[in-house]
């Protein structure tokens, strides 16, 4: 099912007998394309996600002037609110989460705060949805909002399907649309396991096509994951050593110093593995083995990816040992300071089995990639913060270069995807003196200097691009679907298995022992 | 240390260049560069404007920044201080060559701009001087520009200076050029565009028989106008009308007005409905559409983003080719401005 666009040919007899056109006034307009004219429904609009990542978001749109100038915003939760009085809170959460010089305020404010509204709802009461189906003719006729919707899903995910379901019952589906486009954006997690995650999709795609559905991972929204696209695609020179001839191990690591904080109920059911190696680190791995996509079109890209997750087996019960390891943090020391161990947090169960580390190697069975291993980690309370992916090469098949006490070590490319975003590439170069001495040397840019500006919060970026209908961010159902079945297994047998080593790797360290013996060369973080 | 100058068409680089190359090696030049920068002035008042503008952009793109300075006669042939020690702009990297370069030849500045021009960025020329149609110096640096950028607004505040760019325009068809002025008008571009996204509004766009532009400074008003009549196949057949392909007329007029804003209004008019746009001031500037008549529509507002000149000039240095639309508005303005004799 295709989607209808709002800014199609006109189809009235136009004056003169001028050819019916696309506005040609758009021909050739550089600078950013804003999306359709279209509400946006928060459900959950009271929740933390709403004011501290997607109304400051949509806010830093709106003065960056890459808002659609007929919006509107309709938050829908549990919380009772006015319309006036959501408009003070949004208000409110905006004077303390937008920074200096960009708080609300002015003629600009005004058009924002006028476009929002709220409907103080129960998910499980159709007649609410029902109200939101008027409010949203409402805002066609009286903002200009030409018939397209997007909901944002920013509630817990055990009430995901209740939502879908009532979007159904009340013909706020693509299908009753007849208007506009009508989409839906999904936070992740999307599932908890396999079967939830199938189960959730069967719901969705019983009310929403795929070519609707956006499924939210922020890591795609961050500048250094683009740029991975970029590094390979935009340059020669990284292409033809890309394989499995040149690439000794390819290391994607997602490491946080921080702890559970506020997070420990809902991550005692979640775990390392659910939480990060999922999602945002499957993603990540798949833009850097994925073939060449034909296009920048989002299915061409999304096509690849799957396709090299589809290339990765699953590994056996029996191989789940020998291709994953897993921890749990005791007490330590971070940043000079002592900290509690996992099971002495808030909201954790005493005896809690849950992994705050998690680490797996895959081998992508292709010819590009047959042999190279992917190392993949993810934890809390580790030595420091680091996203990173980490391509090393082989080592030279011949030395004859360097004097015989020096280590010539191999070529690594490095994308940092925080804190400090940007590429470094470590290569050998020659001491100067009379003597052949090589050491490594390291060539570095960060975004930081190279730009000399932070990256756009990746949330703008994500709104945006569902408001102009581009799923190139968003992963498919086929690479989530393909992405748990590659988990499952590991899931299962650590499920089945209690690990009585925990907590087995003390806060601030470098993770468990047992990371190392999957494999050996793990980079110090 | 500067060499004694024989002749007012000689420029030793050689200190500079020994300079530069002993700040290599002391570690403090920038490790990363995106361009070589290039500003001309002759007005030492515009120039000072403009060395602080260049300094805001080179926190975001580093780069080497070479001074034209052609207000002061060449005493001191050179003097090379790195960004970072700039009192004025703390967050500015780079390094910051300033010449002397009053009375040179054009020669002698097209070879000095090679001479110190980083190896593997592009020259972004920034050309601050009134004059631009036949200055021989213009002409012997535009080759070497990836893309040359003009002020025309900042030097007057009638079209003079834009008929230079036009003149440049037509002199230089090949090198890519481009004008602050219409840079500048990308967030009314983007308001006027937006009138007629709806299905119903395009029939209006081609039933437009009235165009005002209200302004403070011509050379805007006259690339608003030029970009519209240009993406619309109108051409100027009076002093004050466009004709279309049918022979159907379009009055327009340009109201220059004093105003905080380069455009002040703009007013579209068919037979049945008038599109309004109306810059707003307040914490932060506004675009006000509104639109009243047969064609109804919901009062908006538009924020008047990136117009300074650092963020304009970056505009253009990203693309760094030619902008056909660009190019087909000069084009189009030029037209207009024969139509008027003005």
């Amino acid at each position: 099912m295709s989607e209808p666009t709002a800014t199609a040919t006109t189809t009235a007899a136009p004056v003169d007998g001028a050819a019916t056109l696309s506005n040609p006034l758009r021909a050739g307009m550089s600078g950013e394309h804003i999306g359709d004219p279209c509400s946006i429904v928060f459900f959950g609009a009271s929740g933390d996600l709403f004011k501290r990542m997607l109304l400051p978001a949509i806010y830093l749109m709106k003065l960056d002037g890459t808002l659609p100038s007929d919006f509107a915003l309709i938050g829908f939760a549990r919380t009772p609110y006015t319309d006036d009085a959501f408009r003070d809170y949004c208000r409110e959460q905006l004077q303390t989460f937008m920074p200096e010089g960009q708080k609300p305020g002015g003629a600009l404010w005004d058009d924002f705060s006028k476009r929002i509204g709220y409907i103080t709802a129960d998910f499980k009461d159709t007649a609410h949805f029902v109200q939101l189906k008027e409010r949203l003719a409402a805002n066609d006729r009286d903002l200009g909002t030409a018939g397209n919707h997007l909901f944002y899903l920013a509630t817990p995910p055990p009430v995901f399907p209740v939502v879908v379901e009532h979007l159904r019952k009340a013909k706020l589906t693509p299908n009753d649309n007849t208007q506009g486009w009508t989409r839906i954006v999904v936070e992740k997690p999307f599932g908890t396991d396999l079967e939830t995650a199938r189960s959730l999709q069967k719901t969705i795609e019983h009310a929403f096509p795929e070519s609707a559905i956006y499924r939210i991972d922020h890591y795609l929204g961050k500048e250094p994951v683009q740029d991975i696209l970029a590094l390979r695609f935009a340059n020669t020179i990284f292409e033809p050593i890309w394989n499995r001839n040149y690439v000794q191990n390819v290391q994607i690591t997602a490491a946080e110093s921080l702890g559970v904080e506020e997070r420990g109920d809902y991550y005692d059911r979640a775990g390392a593995l659910r939480d990060m190696i999922q999602n945002h680190v499957m993603n990540m791995f798949a833009l850097v083995a994925m073939e060449p996509p034909v296009s920048s079109d989002a299915d061409a890209i999304r096509n690849e990816k799957y396709k090299v997750l589809s290339a990765i087996a699953p590994p056996t019960y029996a191989q789940v040992a020998s291709m994953s390891a897993r921890g749990q943090y005791g007490p330590g020391t971070i940043d000079g300071k002592p900290v509690r161990g996992y099971r002495e947090e808030d909201d954790v169960a005493k005896d809690s089995n849950t992994e705050t580390f998690a680490a797996v190697k895959f081998f992508v069975e292709n010819w590009r990639w047959a042999g190279v291993p992917f190392c993949l980690r993810s934890g809390k309370r580790l030595a420091r913060k680091v996203s990173e992916i980490a391509v090393t090469f082989k080592p030279i098949p011949h030395r004859f270069y360097g004097e015989k006490t020096d280590s010539i070590e191999p070529n690594v490319l490095v994308l940092k995807i925080q804190p400090d975003e940007g590429i470094s590439m470590r290569f050998e170069a020659k001491v100067p003196g009379a003597k052949d001495h090589v050491r490594a040397v390291y060539m570095d840019f960060n975004y930081g200097t190279g730009f000399g500006i932070t990256s756009p919060p990746p949330y703008e970026r994500l709104i945006g691009d569902a408001m102009r209908g581009d799923q190139t961010l968003f992963t498919r159902w086929d690479a989530v679907e393909r992405a748990w079945e590659l988990v499952m297994p590991i899931l299962d047998t650590w499920r089945d298995s209690k690990d009585f080593s925990f907590p087995n790797y003390a806060s601030g360290s470098q993770g468990p022992p047992s990371a190392a013996a999957i494999f050996e060369q793990w980079r110090p973080l | 240390m500067a060499t004694a100058l024989t002749s007012p068409n000689a420029f030793d680089l050689a200190p500079v260049i020994a300079e530069l190359r002993a700040r290599r090696h002391a570690r403090e030049s920038i490790d990363v560069a995106t361009m070589t920068l290039v500003l001309f002035f002759e007005d030492a008042t515009l120039g000072d404007g403009a060395r602080e503008r260049v300094h805001r952009l080179t926190a975001k793109h580093p780069a080497r920044v070479v001074v034209l300075d052609a207000s002061h006669a060449a005493k001191r042939p050179h003097a090379l201080t790195a960004c970072a020690a700039h009192d004025a702009c703390p967050a500015a990297r780079g390094e910051w060559i300033e010449l002397g370069v009053k009375g040179l030849d054009a020669d002698v500045l097209r070879s000095s701009v090679a001479a110190l021009a980083l190896a593997e960025a592009p020259i972004v020329l920034l050309w601050v001087a009134a004059g631009a149609g036949d200055d021989a110096r213009l002409s012997a640096l535009l080759p070497l520009a990836r893309t040359t950028v003009f002020g025309s607004s900042a030097l007057a505040a009638d079209a003079s200076q834009l008929r230079e760019v036009l003149a440049v325009a037509r002199a230089h068809p090949e090198a890519p050029i481009c004008d602050v002025a219409y840079l500048r008008l990308h967030p009314w571009q983007e308001a006027i565009a937006q009138f007629f996204d709806r299905k119903d509004a395009v029939d209006e766009l081609f039933a437009l028989r009235h165009v005002e532009i209200a302004c403070s400074t011509e050379p805007e008003a006259y690339y608003l106008l030029g970009w519209l009549a240009s993406r619309l196949e109108w051409t100027p057949c009076s002093e004050r009308e466009f004709c279309n392909r049918f022979g159907t007329t379009i009055a327009f007029a340009i109201a220059r007005k004093k105003g905080a804003h380069p455009i002040g209004h703009v007013e579209l008019r068919s037979a049945a409905t008038t599109f309004r746009a109306t810059a707003a001031d307040g914490d932060a500037p506004t675009i006000a559409l509104a639109v009243s008549g047969a064609l109804r529509h919901p009062a908006r507002m538009r924020p008047i983003v990136d117009t300074g000149i650092a963020a304009l000039v970056e505009r253009a240095i990203v693309t760094l080719q030619h902008d056909r639309v660009f190019v087909d508005s000069l084009a189009m303005a030029g037209a207009i401005l024969e139509s008027r004799k003005g």
